[in-house]
């Protein structure tokens, strides 16, 4: 039988076994009593996990750590706060400019509500919010569309990405044939649309595209006349 | 009906959140930004990005599954990675010889750990680990130096690797 005591002085000689620092007698004396002592096997097995750490760290780093400047939350605050407001933003576009959201039915209905309302040729369209769905997590991509006569005004949010990526952007007509928007390149820390144009009429537009180099995303637009075209035509998407 | 944590799911979706969470955690998050890209301005952006992706994933957030600060941690080491191929590719700094992270990120964020609970540790407890593992003293070299028995220095090896069991715990380290 092993008296308390008697554990508590092998005990305190635990960590420099556990170092593999202990020698000679004392070495000898420890493994003896845990051999029958089944309380300090487990406190050992509980030191044993730290111990194999430690090389892991650089005691020339164990003073103190550096810290982050007072300013830096105030700063993701900041930031945090303008990209609420342009997401808000975006909601009362979508909200004023939509209505063609969630699903093609959808879409077709609203289509012919906006024929109705603005009465067929001739009126100006509103500009779209287009949708891309399915994103990799982390990464977002916002577009609106804005009707010209010269073609369509793209204003491209992305964010997510790795900071210096550039992106390639084009508007994809009924036929499938690719309308080039332009470039940009999508920096952290930036948080303004890119404002691209392209000459395909938005009423034309069937999808907008953006390739990251990596991947390429693709997000349907449903401006009224299309989404009719794509009614009537069964396009595939 | 007992609801767990439902109340807590999304944490991070408020700004007010995010200010709780940054005071909480961005400074442990700041100094492993440091420690693995070696560059303050690249670690404050690497903070920065990390809060606004979180609270961008917020809604996502569940503590049923981990911690708030695993879950940073998480988000961070993305960043880094991100920023690192970022670095890489951006011409003239890879052209200067600043190798970003050449130590693997799992490795520096371990490391990183370490040094951390290390900083947390009783003076005493970190001397003799720092004087007999890391400069490799004898026990009754250091004994001498501290002006105690040689028993003592090893008992303070002992409570110094048990301290550092529970703070490597509340620090959310599982072997």
């Amino acid at each position: 039988m092993k008296t308390r005591n008697e554990c508590r002085e092998w005990r305190e000689l635990l960590g420099a076994y556990a170092l593999g620092h202990l020698e000679g007698d004392e070495r000898a004396g420890l493994e003896a009593h845990l051999e029958g002592c089944a309380g300090c096997r487990e406190e050992l097995a509980a030191l044993a996990p730290v111990a194999r750490m430690l090389p892991h760290a650089d005691p020339a780093r164990f003073g103190p750590a550096p810290q982050p400047p007072p300013e830096l939350g105030q700063r993701i605050a900041a930031t945090i706060a303008a990209e609420k407001e342009r997401t808000q933003q975006r909601q009362r576009r979508r909200l004023f400019g939509g209505l063609a959201f969630g699903g093609a039915a959808a879409a077709a209905v609203a289509a012919v509500l906006l024929l109705f309302l603005f009465g067929g040729g001739g009126s100006p369209e509103p500009a779209q919010q287009v949708r891309f769905a399915n994103l990799p997590e982390g990464i977002s991509i916002d577009a609106t569309l804005e009707p010209h006569a010269y073609g369509t005004e793209i204003h491209m949010y992305v964010h997510g990405v790795p900071s210096g990526t550039l992106c390639r952007v084009w508007l994809r007509g009924p036929r499938g044939a690719s309308y080039p928007a332009g470039t940009f390149r999508y920096r952290w820390g930036d948080d303004s649309d890119a404002v691209l144009s392209s000459a395909l009429d938005l009423s034309r537009t069937r999808a907008v595209v953006v390739d990251t180099g990596k991947r390429t995303f693709t997000a349907p637009v449903s401006s009224p006349v299309a989404a009719l075209d794509i009614a009537n035509e069964e396009e595939p998407t | 009906m007992i609801q767990l944590g439902t109340s807590t799911r999304g944490a991070l979706s408020r700004e007010r959140d995010v200010r709780e969470a940054y005071a909480a955690h961005s400074g442990e998050l700041y100094g492993f930004a440091v420690r693995s890209l070696g560059d303050s301005g690249l670690a404050e952006e690497a903070v920065q990005e990390t809060f606004v992706r979180a609270w961008r994933a917020g809604e996502r957030f569940d503590p049923k599954i981990g911690s708030l600060r695993t879950w940073l941690f998480a988000i961070l080491r993305n960043v880094v990675i991100d920023l690192g191929r970022a670095r890489a590719v951006r011409p003239g700094v890879a052209e200067g010889g600043v190798e970003p992270a050449v130590e693997p990120l799992d490795e520096a964020l371990q490391a990183w750990q370490m040094e951390e609970a290390m900083r947390r540790l009783g003076e005493d407890h970190r001397r003799v680990l720092v004087e007999t593992y890391y400069r490799g003293r004898p026990y009754a070299e250091v004994a001498a130096e501290l002006g105690v028995p040689e028993g003592t220095v090893k008992s303070r090896v002992y409570y110094g690797l048990r301290a550092l069991r529970v703070v490597l715990e509340e620090m959310g380290y599982e072997d």
